[in-house]
């Protein structure tokens, strides 16, 4: 067991080395650093200022072969930063990488974790109910509204809800975010209504395909429990991406979590953010591979880490 | 049981939720005089020495005071005393320097912030003295702080030889950067032009004439800035960095800064206009003069001229990327202002002026036209269209001009937002002419077409090629709808016969282009840092020549006669001399064409109807001090807006029940 899992450890790495790598070839070999600085010191910065900026920024030291001081290049510290999560400064504002993670995390979190629980709660529990009534007319209505569900882009159902339930029904308000606790569901409202209608449909379908196969109409917690492994595949890979916040959701909305962050550093080329996002996010990935096939083997004994 | 007890849980935090309205504020603020508006974006920094955009300065500048300000509602803009007692006079020095002096008005302190207890226990706030604006300027100079102004101040006599000392200091002393940012700037040395009269007193010398530099004293970089506040808020042990941590002499103090949401000024009970209404200084009492129309547009209630100031007891910001999410929760009384939403231009505004739907509503309407300029430049280096083609190249130039019609370019593209541009001053700058009609710049397709024959290209055919004549645009935009817009000059030029090619790249090669002098044709602007024709004039100026020195002057024109003119002009008071001056230079270039002038923008901005005393300005100034809300007007105006519609609610619940129970039901009965 141990062995398997060191191995799929060291084929995590390998996958985050990987991927560092070709951060860093898109990064630092193709975006120019004159581009990052103008748009962090302004258009009519002249170009002392931006010269200046690049210095600060240590951006003018060799990217790949010092030949008087081979660790000094952008090369190490771009692997030696991430690899011991010393993430640095912003480029767009300066501002320490990780103080901003750990700001900007609850708001995610507060996005996601109620979608992702409830989203799964009621998935199931419609999974089982259309499974339940398989082959009568509610399953077929079933069908039919889960596929329409499915087919519709979240886009639309963004901003179809800020329109009819924020502009024309106005029950909630239309965007925005404030972490009081009197506000905070008034404002989540509306993202996790949209949230949940984006995702119930396909979820529904597939939970209801995985408890038809596993048996009849049989006592309920038989079904649930074979179907397990399925759930498990299927919830445990989208547990780690809770932290990495819900990139549509929170731009539209305007909720400051780290989703609207990975969105802000893509307009304002902010590379040491972006490439801390791609980073945290592969890491994350990595680890949800690692943990669904842990997973397999307490639900289900027949399967074993070899 | 605990399961039915997280579903009870749930159902009444979803009733909670659903009792709720839109209201996006706490309900305790419904009747407080707050002014809600919203930024597109986070600011990039509050330091005041760094922070060079609108966006910034709708934060810094109500919060770090400057010296001077620009009257509030006085145009063209007139400056006035803020933090200093009076608007300084030039002395003249041997040696063709000249120096102001500014005298601050004593007493004055800085908002609450624990920072001050750097300079002895227990201190909340300290007076503002004369060293702190040195000490700002020197920020300024230094490079560590990369500010984007050292070019302008380097006028100041010894500007450039401080920052040079502290950049040796600070690579040759590993302890140096060590010290106390104060203790740095005294160990260089101080900069030589700023001499400092304790505790009020500043003689800023500078090395040559520049009347326009009283201007950058109204502009936040050349705020005071308390030494403690940069030692304290370094990024260290928790606290904030200065760049995220404001501490100002102004009318408001930041309360919540978190910057990509939410950011909440207060009043600064330490402002000077706070402390001491008997003052009646001009930078804190309700101004009592105006242009003509502000008496008719209710800028000059007597209840309100002569008041003390802020009218304001807080400015709420939110930072909304969504501009059609926040044009709605502007059109439903939770935003104070708003740009016009391009996509319902149309709803809110027929004919220039508000629709009936927005009018009834009570909508305050203000346009404003911005100190700006765009237009397409020529290179004037380049063989064709510059200056070595000479008569043939003046006739092209202006052939090319001709073609141009700014105005449908404007209907097309910004909903006839705009003013067609005659010459680069835009109005509100001394030496516009409303009267003024460039004969170049009215279409006229065969008066070019003519002038095109007589510069050698008849119907535009390159006679060397037989061809029709290749230019090539260059832009720093590879957007589609930048695309789009450069397309309409294409267009235009094409009925000519002239082929012009658009070369599109990044900005960045574009600037890489224009710096190896490889292009012809381009399209820019310039927005105004300060209200004086030499911001605009100098864009031409021959010895700020892109392809000579790497200035501004991208089109690389030079003229004898203007460049002097351009001398003479640049340190003038604004007197009929002066304007004789302008009036010349403005027929060279009227000649010359080394620019297709394009507009002026213009910006349509919605007030609420319980706004009071909004005047839109083209400059970063502190306005919000002047501004005041209604608060019961807006809480019932905004209740009155935003009743909820709750029978869908009922119709959708309904609708499951009717979908679902006879299944169920059938279901069940089938079983037994």
């Amino acid at each position: 067991v141990l062995v398997y899992l060191a191995r799929r450890v060291a084929y995590g790495f390998a996958t985050v080395i990987g991927v560092l790598l070709l951060l860093f070839a898109l990064f630092f070999l193709y975006a120019s650093p004159t581009e990052m600085a103008r748009r962090a010191v302004g258009d009519k910065a002249p170009p002392e200022a931006l010269a200046q900026w690049i210095h600060n920024h240590g951006y003018d030291r060799p990217r790949l072969w010092n030949p008087e001081h081979p660790l000094d290049t952008l090369l190490v510290d771009h692997f030696r930063r991430m690899l011991s999560f010393d993430f640095g400064r912003s480029d767009a504002d300066d501002s320490p990488i990780s103080g901003q993670l750990r700001r900007r995390m609850l708001p995610s979190l507060m996005v996601t974790v109620p979608l992702f629980v409830a989203g799964l709660v009621i998935s199931v529990g419609l999974a089982l109910f259309v499974a339940y009534f398989r082959e009568t007319y509610i399953d077929r209505a079933g069908v039919v509204l889960c596929v329409l569900a499915m087919s519709v882009s979240i886009l639309l159902y963004i901003i179809g809800g800020q329109y009819l339930v924020g502009k024309v029904l106005r029950w909630f308000p239309i965007s925005g975010f404030d972490p009081t606790p009197a506000l905070v569901a008034r404002f989540l409202a509306l993202p996790w209504v949209v949230g949940l209608l984006g995702s119930v449909g396909g979820d529904v379908r597939f939970y209801r395909t995985v408890f038809v196969e596993e048996t009849g109409r049989v006592m309920l917690q038989h079904v649930l429990r074979n179907a397990m492994i399925q759930i498990l595949t299927r919830v445990v890979v989208q547990i780690p991406f809770l932290f990495t916040g819900a990139l549509l959701l929170e731009s539209f909305f305007g909720i400051p979590g780290l989703g609207s962050m990975t969105v802000d550093a893509i307009n304002g080329n902010d590379f040491s953010t972006l490439r801390v996002m791609v980073f945290i996010g592969t890491v994350l990935f990595v680890l949800g591979q690692i943990a669904t096939d842990v997973g397999y083997t307490l639900v289900d004994p027949r399967v074993r880490l070899e | 049981m605990s399961a039915r007890r997280l579903a009870a849980c749930a159902i009444a935090a979803l009733a909670a939720a659903l009792a709720c309205s839109n209201d996006p504020y706490p309900s305790e603020d419904a009747r407080v005089a707050v002014r809600y508006s919203v930024l597109p974006g986070p600011p990039k920094t509050l330091d005041p020495a760094v922070s060079y955009s609108a966006l910034d300065h709708q934060i810094t500048a109500n919060v770090y005071e400057s010296l001077l300000e620009y009257d509030y509602l006085l145009r063209p803009y007139t400056l006035i005393p803020g933090l200093a007692r009076a608007v300084p006079v030039r002395r003249d020095l041997p040696g063709g320097r000249v120096a102001y002096r500014f005298d601050l008005r004593p007493g004055m302190l800085y908002q609450e912030d624990p920072c001050f207890a750097l300079g002895g226990a227990g201190r909340g706030t300290r007076e503002i003295v004369a060293e702190d604006v040195a000490f700002e300027l020197m920020r300024i100079a230094d490079p560590a702080v990369t500010s984007p102004v050292g070019a302008t101040f380097a006028k100041i006599v010894g500007f450039e030889a401080f920052a040079a000392r502290l950049q040796q200091l600070r690579d040759s002393r590993p302890d140096f950067s060590a010290l106390r940012i104060d203790r740095q700037y005294a160990e260089a040395g101080g900069i030589e032009g700023l001499r400092v009269d304790p505790p009020y007193g500043l003689e800023v010398v500078l090395a040559e004439p520049y009347p326009q530099i009283l201007y950058w004293f109204a502009m936040p970089f050349t705020t005071p800035v308390a030494w403690e506040a940069v030692a304290f808020y370094d990024g260290q042990g928790g606290r904030p960095f200065f760049r995220d941590h404001a501490v100002g002499s102004g009318a408001f103090r930041v309360e919540e800064y978190a910057k990509h949401f939410r950011i909440a000024l207060a009043r600064n009970e330490n402002w000077y206009g706070i402390r001491h209404p008997d003052w009646h200084a001009p930078g804190a009492t309700y101004p009592s003069r105006g242009e003509p129309q502000d008496a008719g547009d209710g800028l000059l209630d007597p209840a309100t001229v002569g008041r003390p100031l802020p009218f304001l007891e807080r400015l709420e910001f939110r930072i909304e990327k969504e501009a059609i999410a926040s044009f709605n929760k502007f059109l439903q009384g939770y935003y104070d202002t708003s740009a016009v939403l391009q996509e319902s231009f149309d709803k809110v505004i027929q004919e220039g002026r508000l629709s009936p739907e927005m009018a009834a509503r009570g909508m305050q309407l203000e346009k404003a036209v911005g100190l700006d300029v765009s237009y397409i430049g020529f290179n004037m280096n380049d063989p064709v269209v510059g200056a070595p083609a000479g008569e043939r190249g003046r006739r092209l130039r202006a052939a090319l001009s001709l073609a141009v019609d700014a105005r449908e370019f404007l209907r097309i593209f910004s909903n006839g937002l705009g003013l067609p541009a005659q010459s680069p001053l835009p109005p509100g700058i001394f030496g516009f002419d409303p009267d003024y009609a460039n004969p170049y710049r009215q279409p006229d397709l065969d008066r070019a077409r003519e002038l095109l024959r007589e510069a050698g290209y008849p119907q535009g055919l390159d006679p060397t090629t037989g061809q029709p004549l290749h230019l090539s645009f260059d832009l720093g935009d590879t957007s589609t709808r930048g695309r789009l817009r450069f397309q309409y000059f294409v267009d235009e030029w094409s009925r000519l016969g002239v082929d012009v090619e658009i070369a599109a790249t990044t900005y960045n090669q574009f600037q890489e282009k224009v710096r190896k002098g490889a292009y012809q044709l381009f399209l820019w602007g310039w927005v105004a840092d300060y209200p004086d024709p030499e911001n605009f004039l100098f864009l031409l100026w021959g010895p700020m020549s892109q392809s000579s020195s790497g200035g501004p002057n991208t089109a690389n024109f030079s003229n004898r006669r203007y460049d002097a003119l351009f001398l003479e002009m640049k340190n003038r008071e604004n007197d009929p001399r002066r304007l004789r001056i302008i009036r010349e230079m403005r027929a060279i270039l009227e000649r010359q064409c080394p620019w297709i002038p394009i507009s002026h923008s213009e910006t349509y901005t919605l007030y609420q109807p319980w706004m009071r005393n909004v005047k839109p300005a083209a400059l970063s100034y502190p306005q919000a001090k002047y501004q005041d809300v209604d608060a019961a007007e807006r809480a019932r105006l905004r209740t009155a807006w935003n009743r909820p519609v709750v029978w869908p609610a009922w119709v959708l619940a309904a609708a499951a029940v009717v979908l679902v129970a006879p299944g169920v039901v059938t279901y069940f009965r089938e079983r037994q």
